[in-house]
């Protein structure tokens, strides 16, 4: 069967009598009436990408300004630049994604996971070629520290972020927590990435690149249990 | 197009607090979502109910409509997460209650309540609700494959994907169909 056919049973099939009755739009335009005024439309997407992406660089930035620059400080320029050139770009993508799930209806061009997964893979391989030294010292110690630090700035930039967007409205909250935890877990990782010092490969793959998803993950969990309120509100 | 047709300025108008707009808008997009809603299993009374419910939404998030953009899928994208919402809530007091039978009465479709084609309920039968969804919008409501991808917050490559295992289901059961009906009219 070709696929026109398909379209033309499809076509046959949908076209039924259909009415709706008039007190029903009735109701629905006399409560439009009722509380009509002018409301002003959200800046366009690039305005508050740009917003939330600054927010995060914001608490990076300044948070390894009063704990120390101390891995960017060791770093080289090749380092420098891949690995902040590669944060920003992820970061911005990852602020666009966000911004479209605070807007209904808005197009996409890449999954919220395949988003978070393709971030994680790029920092992979980024980090797996600037980082030779494959010694494990204080690989859980020292990891569990690290991860920890980076969830603890991935929060406040996850909310400061949500509060920028506060006047969007998110039709799905799960993949709207996933993106606003994906970004917050990036700038956790700046953060770690300016101030860690420990540039031992196991360490900087596992554990630093880790505060993405687990951060996502978190943020997802939070849409989750929002959404379920909701549902038990009703 | 006239500006009294055109969803995008119709949508600037209601921003700006334009009432005709509003009216407009709402007597050119609820028989569409009314459809919508009655096709997603819900009865007359329900999709009634939904179709309010969705204007609400709408009325308060009007702001998030970012003029220029098409309007179609933004009130749809609102539509589904309308009717997501009132699945979560049905399935949680049916849950609650444990009277599935409660369940078949509140959600099942009614195809004679709707006034849908009683066809395209058989039809559509083997499909997952995401690939009825999808066929839904695009052969039924007339959506593109972007605006069906802007609607439900995928890529066009994922709407795609949708469409052509919806295909291949709808076609593996309209060739079981006629190879039965084959055999039938071969008996005496």
């Amino acid at each position: 069967m070709k696929d026109e056919e398909l379209d033309e049973i499809l076509n046959r099939s949908a076209s039924g009598a259909h009415d709706l009755k008039p007190e029903v739009l009735n109701r629905i335009t006399g409560s439009v009436r009722a509380s009509l005024r002018p409301v002003r439309a959200l800046p366009p997407k690039s305005v508050l990408t740009g917003g939330v992406v600054l927010v995060c660089a914001a608490i990076s930035v300044g948070s390894a300004a009063r704990s120390g620059f101390f891995g960017f400080a060791n770093m080289d320029s090749l380092e420098r630049w891949l690995i902040f050139c590669l944060l920003g770009i992820l970061a911005w993508a990852a602020g666009d994604s966000f911004v479209r799930a605070m807007i209904p209806g808005s197009r996409r061009y890449v999954s919220v996971s395949a988003l978070v997964g393709w971030s994680c893979l790029a920092m992979l391989g980024v980090f797996g070629l600037l980082f030779r030294d494959y010694a494990t010292h204080d690989f859980f110690s020292a990891g569990i520290a690290c991860l920890l630090a980076g969830l603890l700035h991935a929060v406040p930039a996850a909310l400061l972020s949500w509060l920028l967007l506060r006047r969007g409205f998110a039709v799905d909250a799960v993949k709207a927590g996933l993106t606003a935890g994906a970004l917050g877990g990036m700038a956790g990782l700046g953060m770690l990435e300016l101030h860690c010092p420990n540039f031992q490969a196991a360490h900087v793959l596992v554990w630093h690149i880790a505060v993405i998803p687990v951060s996502g993950g978190l943020g997802a969990c939070i849409g989750w249990l929002l959404q379920l309120r909701r549902a038990r509100r009703g | 197009m006239g500006a009294e047709h055109n969803l995008e300025l119709l949508m600037v108008r209601y921003q700006q607090g334009d009432f005709a707009a509003a009216t407009s808008l709402i007597e050119r997009t609820s028989p569409q979502l009314h459809r919508f809603f009655t096709m997603q299993q819900a009865s007359r009374s329900h999709a009634e109910d939904l179709l309010q419910e969705t204007w609400l939404r709408i009325h308060k998030v009007r702001h998030t409509y970012r003029p220029g953009e098409p309007a179609l899928p933004w009130f749809y994208s609102i539509a589904r997460h309308v009717r997501v919402d009132h699945y979560r809530k049905t399935v949680r007091i049916t849950e609650g209650e444990r009277e599935l039978e409660v369940m078949s009465r509140t959600t099942a479709p009614r195809a004679s309540d709707a006034g849908r084609g009683d066809g395209l309920d058989a039809l559509l039968a083997p499909l997952s609700s995401s690939e009825r969804e999808v066929i839904e919008m695009l052969k039924v409501m007339g959506m593109s494959l972007d605006e069906v991808a802007w609607a439900t917050s995928s890529t066009v490559g994922a709407v795609k994907q949708k469409v052509h295992r919806a295909y291949r289901k709808l076609r593996i059961k309209l060739s079981g169909s006629e190879l039965r009906k084959g055999r039938s009219e071969e008996l005496p």
